[in-house]
């Protein structure tokens, strides 16, 4: 190679900066290095790292704790809370789903658990017109209506001889039927459901001694039925069962 | 604070290139390069985890590690110091054309095979001065030497460079 001045030969050294290790290896190198063993101090011997170890878990198991603690009391504070809403209200699902976990909890049956959550909806209804909660009595029948429409269709498909059931929807239709402005005898479901109980309330009956007097209000109550009028009709079965 | 395993990164990553450069340019392979350049972060990631970190110039401590490695490394061998710029890998800019990665591999080749004949403090000076930028001052700290020692090692050397690469 011929002359070349000290400016050359220093650009060509550092030429020689091209040189540079596979990307791959650099990359592999450094994991196997850094992953050869778990990082120790080196200072602590083996049991006083066990030791801030069992401290450094302790610490996150207790912080965790707290975590979960507060993760809790706000789930039970919102569960409680939402047993004083009512339909309508932004936490009433809440209410639903408890109520329905509670349900499946105590092992009530589809026919009682409808039975139990319409008896509720309707209890909602009342006090929403007893408080006279304007806002809330639009979702309050909404809910009446759907759950008197679960609750006839079961019955339809599952016809129910149990005298203690029938009679609690009885009770539960004569106090949806009392309950001021609420008038959902348009509603089909709840004809529905009127003409079954009263049905099969009349053929109970019938099938019953009774005595003179309570003959009568039987036979008021068959004329009633006849008549269309199911609500009336459920009136009078209900005081001879008195 | 950063764990040592972080810290560590930080000084592999600074170091990495630098180090397997310098024992490249002193081998006669890539893969003698690696596997030298690995044993010297090995070490001295044992060293820096047993003084926990209290490593006050890990630049200095790395090349002091590789330049031991790369002496051991000739005594196993039991052979002199021979070296080949034969076994060389592609170094240059994959980006440029054939005919001037041909050039550029040429001259990288030459200066290497220059570099790899010179004294090793020359060599060891020259590298770090002009591929790591090490200023003179470091490099008397890190060879245990006054600076102006260093700066006329430097000039000697530089001078057996030129006339290494003019003779080739």
């Amino acid at each position: 190679m011929s002359k070349i001045t000290q400016k050359q030969l220093i650009e060509q050294i550092r030429g020689l900066k091209e040189i540079k290790p596979r990307q791959e290896w650099v990359s592999l190198l450094k994991s196997e290095i850094l992953n050869t063993k778990p990082e120790t101090n080196p200072k602590f011997s083996n049991f006083e790292f066990r030791i801030s170890n069992f401290f450094f878990g302790l610490k996150t198991k207790k912080s965790f704790a707290y975590s979960f603690a507060t993760l809790v009391f706000v789930i039970v504070g919102l569960v409680g809370f939402a047993q004083y809403t009512m339909p309508g209200d932004l936490l009433f699902p809440v209410r639903k789903i408890s109520e329905q976990s509670q349900a499946a909890l105590s092992g009530q049956t589809g026919l009682k658990q409808n039975v139990a959550t319409l008896n509720s909806r309707i209890n909602d209804l009342a006090q929403a017109a007893k408080q006279g909660k304007k806002n809330n009595i639009p979702s309050a029948i909404s809910e009446v209506n759907t759950q008197v429409s679960e609750l006839a269709k079961d019955l339809k498909n599952n016809p129910v001889t149990d005298l203690e059931t029938l009679k609690e929807i009885a009770a539960s239709l004569k106090t949806l039927a009392d309950v001021p402005g609420t008038d959902l005898s348009a509603n089909s479901d709840v004809k529905d459901l009127y003409q079954t109980i009263v049905e099969s309330q009349i053929a109970d009956l019938e099938k019953t001694t009774l005595t003179d007097g309570q003959k009568d209000i039987l036979t008021e109550a068959k004329e009633l039925y006849g008549q269309g009028k199911y609500i009336d009709s459920l009136e009078k079965i209900l005081t001879i069962n008195k | 604070m950063d764990s040592l395993n972080e810290q560590f990164g930080r000084i592999y990553d600074q170091y990495i290139e630098k180090i397997y450069r310098f024992v490249f340019l002193k081998v006669d392979s890539q893969e003698t390069a690696e596997d030298i350049t690995s044993k010297v972060f090995m070490k001295g990631w044992e060293a820096f985890k047993n003084q926990n970190a209290d490593i006050k110039n890990p630049g200095a401590f790395l090349y002091q590690i590789a330049r031991n490695s790369v002496v051991d490394h000739y005594r196993e061998k039991g052979r002199a110091k021979v070296v080949s710029a034969d076994f060389s890998p592609e170094i240059a800019d994959p980006k440029a054309s054939a005919h001037d990665r041909a050039i550029l591999n040429a001259d990288i080749n030459v200066i290497k095979k220059a570099v790899q004949g010179l004294k090793k403090d020359y060599q060891d000076i020259i590298i770090w001065h002009y591929l790591d930028d090490m200023p003179i001052a470091d490099i008397a700290k890190l060879l245990d030497k006054p600076a102006g020692t260093v700066r006329v090692m430097l000039h000697r050397g530089l001078k057996d460079l030129k006339n290494m690469v003019e003779e080739s």
